[in-house]
């Protein structure tokens, strides 16, 4: 078979090294897998397509996996799809848990990967003629189901609510760019604003700088006297990691997994996306949610676990119609282009082997990322040990440099980050909810794409919930969505009154 | 504090990877920089931009012994770059976008032909098209005019302000000559990217779309019973342009069933006599900043007649269905500003 030619020394050898370097990009605040595949871009040009492709997947499998690293240790998500793992995962650090959260994390990650590349290899055709149904107006119903998370993570309800809004506000600066089909006309800004927003803020920056920064800042607030005195966490403080962990989850891998793999699939919809819908939806429906949000495994599982699945997902749109999943696939592409190879729909049937290598490729990826990251955490959770008078210049330091590198060295991009570190500061002494703002910020702009464009095409509003039986089958969701959160509030707050009273 | 201490370090060789670091010197006649940063107007890494500029440059380096990395930045931030970039550690390659957009009034785009100089033109991607779903009652472009022309509304997915509204444009100007004051009825539905517009045609939200050969090709070969099948209506490149690309043409489509949809075989007359069809050729060229060295512009220029006199560019660039076409800088600029004006009034003419 021509396919086991392929399968040497060279192609293993660089899915190995894209893994590891993918890791390591995916650690770095304000550097993503996406970063790390467009800069190896140019190298798969000397590697021929094959060894190209095993190189950017494990890029790919490694960036999106070490994003965890710094969400889980630093509160910095090291790609916009970790933003959820920050929510349990941090919690867990300080109390000592780093390592069993980056433990849960990765094992969570590699059941995603392996789910997806799965799915991908047996249905991939299928599901992409199944993804061709989701319009503009189902796109903006996702994204919509995404932002009901708000109601689940805010602590109040109203200043929840104001704060996402605000987040949208805040993502709507800039244009509404003619590469979507706008205007490429500027908006909420002055005219002598123009020269640095006319791209409104860019996402990573406005991600390191609220959580990364903030945190610098709160802390620095207080000094470190305390731990001076008491002395860093210490990991031995905390529960240890045991496949234990995962009993009772595997309604919550399967979905989160499945999630992500389905919003992978949908071109334009983004990763945040997939992890956040998977957060909410385990917040809504799983048994016992009363401890997400302050250092549950259950929460780094659905984060992890949809994140991962992304990759397999956002595979199928690119190898069934050409067309990139996500951003990441959309530099994948790349490799094929410059080979001088189309991705279409008949990409598969004339590319057999190129198909089987990649699925291989993808597979061996994740085994990869799962033994690296596995038996390298123990050092890595060691960073909470760090003393924060050590830890947080170098922090800054890598915040700056990742928020300059993101858009190849554009400076106001650090001052974004500085803006948006202050701003999140500010936010807490106000009470302005970071979480809810933040994900107002990320799936803002995509909200408004899809929905102008919905009208655009039908030009009424009735459309949205009479375009298809899947419009309608994610309004029912919505609204699910809505009443749960509600309906967990009610009880939390009923809970928490009797154990007052008794 | 290991850990940190190497992410530390890979964030900088990252950095330095990214040409954001050294600045070695290239030939010493030749008063370039020893790295050369590319920007492209386009973000895309999968689109005809980076494919091509890729090709070029990855000569222009080996030629000059220098090392070059294109960038995706876009057109925004690719023209800010350049702006920054005197001494020529920054050059752009872009398309006729860059002066469209321009046309078209899009914010943000100057007028290159002022604010910048204009280097050599490099390719032409003749892939510029127009489809329909497979099924669709339009079985070539005059049934699209004549159906406008009669009053029917016909919907086509474009992104506004440049290469693939200016297809539109003309369009709507044949319908005007030919069924004056129903122009209205070409109605551009606005969308981003080729994913976006392919989208739209499965919803039969739209009637037309604006795509590519490379690009839309492969949903040709499908059958007619498969929702994703579209058909190709028109291609906006010139007959001789198509007539330059390989013999084979792009995937299961041949050179020769591909020169059915160009003029003279479909006919977009742009005045009044219809004694002129509209083509439009989707040509690359360098951008540089205006206080560039003119000597750094000769060198890049005799490099590149060097590599297009020696030929192998011209086979990798056939193979990836672009049509070689050096033009020093003098010539492409002179070139490039008649073919800006042609356009010009067309789009004013519609205006007006």
């Amino acid at each position: 078979m021509d396919i086991l030619s392929h399968l040497t020394p060279l192609f293993f050898g660089l899915i190995a090294a894209g893994t590891l370097i993918g890791i390591i990009f995916g650690a770095i605040p304000g550097m993503t897998a996406t970063m790390a595949v467009a800069v190896c871009l140019p190298l798969t040009y000397a590697f021929g397509l094959e060894n190209g492709i095993a190189l950017l997947l494990g890029l790919y499998v490694g960036g999106i996996s070490g994003g965890m690293v710094p969400a889980v240790l630093l509160n910095i998500p090291g790609t916009p799809s970790s933003i959820t793992t920050t929510f349990d995962g941090y919690p867990m650090a300080q109390r000592g848990e780093g390592e069993r959260a980056l433990k849960t994390g990765i094992v969570a990650s590699i059941f995603g990967g392996l789910f997806s590349a799965a799915v991908l290899f047996f249905f991939a055709p299928v599901l992409s003629d199944f993804a061709i149904q989701f319009s503009n107006v189902e796109k903006f119903l996702i994204i919509l189901l995404a932002l009901t998370v708000i109601a689940s993570l805010c602590s109040n309800m109203l200043m929840g609510i104001f704060s996402g809004v605000l987040g949208v506000w805040l993502s709507l600066i800039g244009t509404y760019s003619i590469m979507d089909g706008g205007n490429g006309e500027t908006r909420l800004m002055f005219d002598w604003m123009e020269y640095h927003l006319i791209d409104g803020f860019s996402l990573l920056p406005v991600l390191i700088g609220i959580f990364g920064l903030t945190t610098v800042l709160l802390d620095a607030e207080n000094g470190f006297k305390d731990e001076a005195a008491q002395g860093p966490i210490s990991l031995k403080n905390g529960k240890r990691f045991s496949f234990g962990v995962f009993k009772g989850q595997l309604t919550n891998l399967v979905r989160s997994s499945g999630i992500g793999t389905f919003v992978g699939m949908l071109p334009g919809v983004g990763g945040s996306a997939a992890s956040v819908l998977a957060y909410s939806q385990e917040k809504n429906f799983s048994r016992d949610s009363s401890q997400m949000g302050k250092g549950a495994p259950q929460g780094i599982v659905s984060s992890e676990s949809s994140n991962n699945a992304l990759t397999g997902g956002a595979l199928v749109p690119l190898l069934s119609l050409g067309i990139p999943g996500d951003s990441t696939t959309a530099i994948l592409i790349g490799a094929f282009t410059l080979q001088g190879i189309q991705v279409g729909p008949l990409f598969i049937g004339n590319n057999l082997d190129t198909w089987y290598l990649m699925i291989i490729a993808l597979v061996v990826a994740n085994f990869l990322m799962f033994g690296i990251m596995y038996f390298a955490i123990r050092r890595i959770a060691k960073v909470v040990e760090v003393p924060k008078y050590i830890l947080y210049p170098l922090i800054i330091m890598m915040c700056v440099v990742g928020a300059y590198a993101i858009n190849y060295g554009i400076m106001f991009d650090v001052w974004t980050l500085l803006i948006f570190g202050l701003f999140g500061w500010v936010a807490h002494k106000i009470g302005l909810e970071v979480v809810p703002l933040i994900i107002g910020f990320i799936l803002g702009k995509s909200a408004e794409v899809y929905f102008v464009k919905s009208l655009e095409s039908y030009g009424n509003f009735s459309i949205f919930f009479t375009k298809s039986p899947i419009a309608m089958v994610l309004w029912a969701l919505i609204a699910v969505s809505l009443a749960f959160a509600i309906y967990l509030r009610l009880r939390n707050r009923r809970e928490t009154r009797t154990t007052t009273v008794s | 504090m290991r850990t940190n201490w190497s992410k530390t370090s890979l964030a900088l060789l990252a950095s330095a990877a990214m040409g954001l670091g050294a600045t070695a010197q290239a030939a010493d006649d030749c008063p370039l920089p020893g790295n050369l940063r590319v920007v492209i107007g386009s973000t895309s890494t999968g689109g005809d931009t980076y494919q091509n500029s890729s090709i070029v440059v990855d000569h222009l380096a080996e030629k000059l012994d220098i090392n070059a990395k294109v960038d995706a930045v876009g057109a925004m931030a690719g023209f800010r770059a350049l702006e920054r970039s005197r001494h020529g550690n920054t050059v752009m390659i872009f398309h006729d976008q860059s002066y469209l957009g321009n046309l078209y009034g899009v914010n943000g785009y100057p007028d290159i032909f002022a604010d910048y100089q204009i280097g050599p033109t490099v390719a032409i991607n003749p892939g510029n098209a127009y489809l329909v779903p497979k099924d669709s009652p339009y079985q070539n472009l005059q049934e699209i005019i004549d159906a406008a022309g009669n009053g029917e509304q016909v919907r086509v997915a474009i992104q506004p302000g440049g290469v693939s509204e200016i297809g539109f444009s003309a369009l709507k100007n044949a319908v005007r000559l030919q069924y004056p004051g129903q122009e209205g009825n070409i109605v551009a539905v606005n969308t981003g990217s080729q994913a976006d517009k392919n989208q739209l045609l499965f919803d039969g939200a739209v009637d037309v779309i604006n795509g590519s050969v490379q690009a839309n090709e492969q949903y040709t070969q499908l059958p007619e019973d498969d929702q994703k099948a579209m058909r190709f209506v028109w291609l906006t490149a010139r007959e001789d342009t198509i007539e330059q690309t390989n013999e084979a043409g792009m995937g299961d489509t041949s050179r020769e069933q591909l020169l059915a949809y160009v003029a003279p075989n479909v006919s977009v007359p742009m005045n009044e006599g219809a004694d002129e069809n509209f083509t439009f050729d989707k040509e690359f060229f360098f951008l540089y900043n205006k206080d560039m060295d003119p000597a750094a512009i000769d060198c890049i220029d005799n490099a590149l007649a060097e590599i297009y006199d020696e030929g192998g560019i011209q086979e990798q660039q056939k193979r990836s269905f672009f049509v070689p076409d050096f033009k020093p800088s003098a010539e492409a600029a002179s070139y490039l500003e008649q073919k800006r004006d042609q356009y010009e009034s067309i789009i004013d003419n519609l205006d007006g």
